[in-house]
């Protein structure tokens, strides 16, 4: 049993009393991120350096405190719920854009920096960060190194781990380590790349040096509105297959537009079965021809009318409709469990059929907004947990739904990756060989198993034998699973 | 020394199983084009992977396809181009798909298609105590437990033989073109910030070329740009680059340090150097004082200077977390099978 009040004295002398929480409000706070996951933790801590994260995470060490990471908690999968006398290490403090060198297209930063104000420092130098999920405005660059976030635009400019050089992170043992290189090769193992995504269950990560994208000098934004969600679907495969790769290309359909327009007045055609947008970028001469295709091919497939964003506050309000979506949803239903799987492009009506077929069986509202051009699919189950037994069909109709995306040849997750909420689902992709390579991964950062522990792999993954070890190990964690994980 | 040449990933399975209980070492080996990089290593047999050549599914609308690791990469571009696509690795048409990326090619259009290692979404490979597994899915994005095909992208197979890979690919340009400049390379520099969505600028001695891809228009939108910086000396509508100066040496290191360096680093007449980027390819005679000086320099700026031809082995500049390489290493091949001493740091 670790010894709580002699781990507050250390943190209260490495970081100051007020950087120390450990009171019921901020516990039952910080005992859960976006997710419906609720777990419990000891301590909370707000570090404001590298040094303080070191000093945090050597602390948790010598009193045996399991390690918990977290951005702004905008998590849906419960990567930063805490368990048991979890130390909580929150870098929101950290919010320094420490260096931008244009020259090198490059910048160090924070982990607790808003992902959307970096992105509003660089634009001035003519670059941005491409990674934009939705949650931009909240989300951390921490964070979104954490999930390997996506967004809109990650169909053409890549995930977060495409846009990240290098690492400063904390390892389990409390040494810093820099993974990656400010140049485009690093030597050894690319360990940068195994701890983008991993749901800091491999160290915390201090600062980033992430890689700048230069602005496209010309952008279009077009909506387009359809009678059916197949002639939707069908113009997405076909402006791919025409060699057009848009830098966004998002779907929505009914339900979702009429829930966005109330809340955004985006001017979205409510009476459209599906709406797509779709922005093109880079030179004016792509932005013409690409423009040309992506019309003739939405026309094609009965787009029954195209609005074009005439200026930049028209474009900004047909994404603020798009990215306003989840919080429009509270208009259905007070809470909502949101989806990310991810499909074969060709496959989304086929799944998006299922889903409504689900949901119709279970006796709930579902809307669907999805990052089209990727497959990556966000079908949103509206409800009233007060209402007896609505939660466990959400979670029935919720578990048939990750089974209709893996069986139509997609992953378990997209760009929120798998945290507490789907580790048991892991069996469904991967073999317990591959489990056990990925268990080998997590022990060479973290041999004794403190960083988030019990996030991302399920019960029985483990390095070294090939087959799973299942027993007593595996019954005594389950134990302490908190209340909502999906067991 | 003996040679292995599975006709299946069984086959391979059984071949590093072998390999772990007769302490044979292994050294994986595709179309042969990418050898000379990494340290010096004492094998007992060859594992040839040519034999592991299917496509395994292509669907040019997922813009994405499964093909096993001994693939050439002419014959997947051929495959491709069929769909109107592309694997922009620009890799010798003999490399295989699986040595391209075990080796950590860098494609020479890298300012606009990135790092090869980033079209590499789903492995299958088998780990050095001859466990086949899987990691990543067919799917563009994904983050569904960790990747351990980023591990195994550029490990020069150390950590596990690659059989099977699902890679992202591109649309091929409907119009390509490069512009060549005579003159001082720090042009370079300027085109790559100038000229939105360059595929490439390769600075080389008293030269520097400008590739440029796309929509037709596009490139000829482009093309008009980069004119009013410099008036270009040649145009041509075929391969790029149009020179490789390094290319004859019988050492080539490749640099990698961040992109404002590169002027300041590189002498000489037969380089080439990637503005934007921060990769250049050096030609030496040798791999004795000049190679030792040129990764000096390297080093003051945080870089890296690999052989990628000839002697020379990767160089010993420290690794990050080096606790963590040493047991990624011993976990995925305990018996040192997999090409020990290959990999940095004797890794």
């Amino acid at each position: 049993m670790a010894d709580l009040d002699a781990a507050r004295r250390a943190l209260e002398d490495a970081l100051g009393p007020e950087r120390v929480l450990s009171d019921p409000l901020a516990l039952r706070l910080y005992a859960r991120d976006a997710s419906m996951v609720e777990g419990g933790c000891a301590f909370v801590v707000f570090p404001e350096s590298a040094d303080e994260i070191v000093a945090c995470v050597r602390i948790a060490g010598e009193h045996g405190l399991p390690v918990v990471p977290r951005g702004s908690g905008t998590g849906l999968a419960g990567g930063s719920t805490p368990i048991g006398d979890a130390l909580v290490v929150v870098t929101t403090k950290m919010t320094r854009v420490m260096e931008i060198r244009p020259e090198d297209r490059l910048a160090w930063v924070e982990p607790g920096v808003p992902n959307l104000d970096l992105a509003r420092e660089l634009a001035p130098l003519g670059f941005t960060f491409a990674p934009d999920p939705s949650s931009q405005q909240t989300s951390s660059i921490g964070g979104n190194v954490s999930t390997n976030a996506g967004g809109p635009h990650c169909l053409a400019y890549g995930v977060t781990s495409n846009h990240v050089l290098a690492l400063d992170v904390v390892l389990s043992n409390g040494e810093v380590a820099r993974l990656g290189a400010e140049g485009p090769e690093a030597a050894g193992f690319d360990l940068r790349g195994l701890l983008v995504g991993s749901e800091g269950t491999l160290g915390i990560v201090a600062a980033v040096c992430v890689r700048l994208t230069p602005l496209p000098p010309a952008m279009r934004t077009m909506l387009f509105d359809f009678a059916s969600v197949e002639g939707c679907a069908g113009a997405v495969s076909r402006i791919i297959a025409d060699g057009v790769v848009p830098a966004a290309l998002e779907m929505m359909d009914q339900g979702i537009v009429v829930a966005a327009e109330r809340f955004a007045h985006a001017g979205y055609p409510t009476d459209a079965a599906a709406i797509l947008i779709v922005e093109v970028d880079g030179t004016a001469a792509a932005v013409a021809a690409q423009t040309e295709v992506v019309e003739a091919a939405a026309r094609e497939h009965g787009a029954r009318e195209v609005r074009v964003a005439a200026d930049e506050a028209e474009r900004a309000l047909i994404w603020k409709g798009r990215k306003s979506a989840f919080g429009a949803v509270a208009t259905i239903a007070p809470h909502y469990h949101l989806h990310d799987c991810v499909v074969p492009r060709t496959r989304l009506v086929e799944v998006l059929t299922g889903v409504y077929e689900i949901a119709r069986r279970h006796e709930l509202v579902v809307t669907n907004v999805f990052h089209a051009g990727d497959g990556n699919l966000h079908p949103l189950l509206s409800f009233d947990r007060s209402v007896q037994g609505t939660l466990e069909r959400v979670l029935e109709a919720s578990e048939e739904i990750v089974r209709l995306s893996i069986d139509a040849g997609g992953a378990l997750s997209g760009e929120h990756g798998i945290g507490l909420e789907k580790r048991d689902f892991m069996p469904l992709v991967f073999s317990a060989e591959d489990l056990s390579a990925q268990a080998c991964v997590r022990s060479a950062f973290d041999p004794d198993g403190r960083m988030n522990p019990m996030k991302v792999l399920p019960d029985g993954a483990r390095c070294g034998d090939f087959a799973m070890a299942r027993g007593s190990d595996a019954a005594a964690a389950a134990h302490d699973l908190p209340e909502g994980a999906w067991i | 020394m003996d040679l292995i040449h599975p006709a299946s990933r069984a086959d391979v399975v059984d071949a590093v199983r072998d390999a772990n209980g007769s302490h044979r070492r292994l050294l994986a080996v595709g179309g042969r084009r990418h050898l000379d990089k990494g340290n010096p290593s004492k094998v007992d047999a060859e594992l040839w992977t040519t034999q592991l050549d299917r496509v395994v599914s292509y669907e040019p609308a997922e813009m994405i396809a499964v093909v096993e690791a001994g693939m050439r990469v002419g014959d997947l571009n051929r495959i491709l181009a069929e769909g109107g696509q592309e694997w922009p690795s620009d890799a010798p048409a003999g490399a295989t798909v699986g040595g391209v990326i075990a080796s950590g090619a860098s494609s020479v259009r890298r300012l606009k298609v990135g790092a090869l290692r980033d079209t590499v979404l789903q492995v299958e490979a088998v780990t050095g105590d001859g466990r086949l597994v899987r990691s990543g899915a067919r799917t563009v994005k994904n983050v569904t437990g960790y990747d351990l095909h980023k591990a195994v992208a550029g490990s020069l197979g150390t950590l596990a033989v690659v059989v099977q890979l699902a890679l992202k690919v591109r649309p091929l340009p409907r119009a390509r073109r490069t512009l060549a400049f005579d003159g001082d390379p720090s042009l370079a520099a300027g085109l790559a910030a100038s000229v939105p969505g360059a595929a490439s600028v390769l600075a080389r001695p008293n030269a520097v070329e400008l590739h440029l891809e796309g929509w037709p228009e596009e490139v000829a939108e482009q093309g008009k740009i980069a004119g009013q910086i410099a008036h270009p000396a040649a145009e041509d509508e075929g391969g790029f680059p149009l020179e490789r100066p390094w290319d004859e040496s019988p050492v080539v290191a490749e640099v990698a340090v961040p992109p404002s360096q590169l002027d300041a680093l590189i002498s000489g007449e037969r380089w080439g150097a990637l503005a934007g980027v921060g990769l250049a390819w050096v030609g030496l005679e040798s791999a004795n004082g000049d190679l030792d000086a040129l990764r000096e320099r390297v080093r003051a700026l945080g870089g890296i200077a690999p052989a990628i031809r000839g002697p020379g082995g990767l160089g010993s500049p420290p690794i990050p977390a080096p606790d963590v390489q040493r047991r990624l290493k011993e976990a995925l091949d305990p018996n040192g099978v997999l090409a020990p001493g290959r990999g940095w740091d004797g890794l």
